[in-house]
């Protein structure tokens, strides 16, 4: 009962500051959960599925977290939770926007500003922490497919998966026996 | 009205809206940056919405919070079809991807431990922060960067990084401070 309290006042609280979309929301999902309900490894992975599963980023993490720690209906509240700030916002900006007039154009360029630095942030806090090469080059490689190519980063979130399910143990021998 | 020459023989209602969210959100993979532009395309094949009045929606739906796919499709569905619009879209962005999730969880914990899986996983965990770097890379060459940016977003990080125990007073104090730097910087440029 107290997690599923704590779930939901949690991802209530990332629904809040979810500017900018998924990415720049990842950071702040990861300082709140790692390591009381997933550890790092597992963070990394489930971002992973989050993203090649139907979606926005913020809800799958929201509902694998709640679903791993207390069951359908912790997964059903942790849902809703991380939702329910930005509806009530749209709900009462819809209502508001009759009378109160705020500048559009510097509240776009400092919600730019703003998530920006949550996604500097989210790097900061996803930096690689593993010392397989084989992975880290994995990275590289995402990078450059994603910021230089048109292709939609799904493939390279399989891709990668299936090349290191096939060659990484592979590879971990290698290294294994050099050393 | 001639690019809305379907209205008149399917009118977007509650059901259909639902309908056409649900299926969306079931099908594209990849977030939000992806789901945008196949239900802008979609709504317009509908002849419910031009692309450019959605784009429209979608800039206002960025100065929301929350997930960019939910925003987008509640506003627009509550400009097509009022409140009980807005209320079927929700819930059609909202319920395939839970019902997947938890599908994909189930699988987690009965095949999770093979290594086969762990080492997929572990690759597909590996890309993030290149995926992060590159969105990164592209929103900063879209931006338009000056003094007071570089250094907003600078000090806004360094602060996010500093204190992740603080990052709800940080970034609402922050971004309410960046909207009165540029309010001001607009009147004395002036």
């Amino acid at each position: 009962m107290q997690t599923l309290l704590e779930i939901v006042v949690t991802f209530f609280k990332i629904g809040i500051i979810s500017f900018g979309g998924g990415w720049s929301t990842v950071g702040i999902i990861k300082n709140e959960v790692v390591p009381r309900w997933v550890s790092e490894s597992e963070f990394r992975s489930l971002i992973a599925i989050a993203q090649s599963t139907p979606g926005p980023i913020a809800l799958n993490a929201a509902t694998m977290i709640g679903w791993n720690h207390g069951g359908f209906l912790a997964a059903l509240l942790a849902t809703l939770s991380v939702v329910a700030f930005p509806v009530m916002l749209i709900a009462a900006a819809t209502i508001l926007s009759r009378h109160i007039k705020l500048d559009k154009l510097s509240i776009n360029e400092s919600l730019k500003t703003g998530s920006m630095a949550m996604m500097i942030m989210t790097l900061w806090a996803l930096k690689p922490s593993t010392s397989d090469p084989f992975l880290i080059i994995l990275g590289i490689g995402a990078f450059v497919i994603a910021a230089f190519t048109k292709i939609n980063a799904l493939w390279a979130i399989l891709g990668a998966g299936a090349l290191n399910a096939i060659a990484g143990p592979w590879i971990q021998g290698l290294l294994g026996s050099g050393r | 009205m001639d690019k809305y020459k379907n209205a008149a023989l399917k009118p977007p209602t509650p059901l259909r809206l639902f309908l056409l969210h649900a299926r969306i959100n079931l099908v594209t993979l990849g977030g939000g940056y992806v789901i945008v532009p196949v239900t802008a395309s979609s709504y317009e094949k509908k002849g419910w919405m031009t692309e450019e009045e959605f784009y429209e929606i979608f800039a206002q739906a960025q100065a929301f919070p929350g997930p960019l796919a939910l925003n987008t499709a509640i506003l627009s569905s509550l400009k097509l079809c009022g409140f009980w619009g807005a209320f079927a879209a929700f819930w059609g962005v909202i319920i395939p991807p839970f019902l997947a999730i938890i599908l994909v969880s189930n699988l987690m914990s009965t095949f999770g431990s093979l290594p086969a899986v762990k080492n997929f996983l572990d690759g597909a965990g590996a890309v993030v922060p290149g995926l992060v770097a590159a969105m990164i890379w592209k929103n900063a060459k879209k931006r338009k960067w000056n003094a007071p940016h570089i250094i907003e977003t600078a000090a806004l990080a360094v602060l996010l990084i500093l204190f992740p125990a603080y990052s709800l007073p940080i970034l609402l104090i922050g971004i309410g401070c960046f909207y009165a730097i540029e309010v001001i910087c607009k009147r004395c440029s002036k």
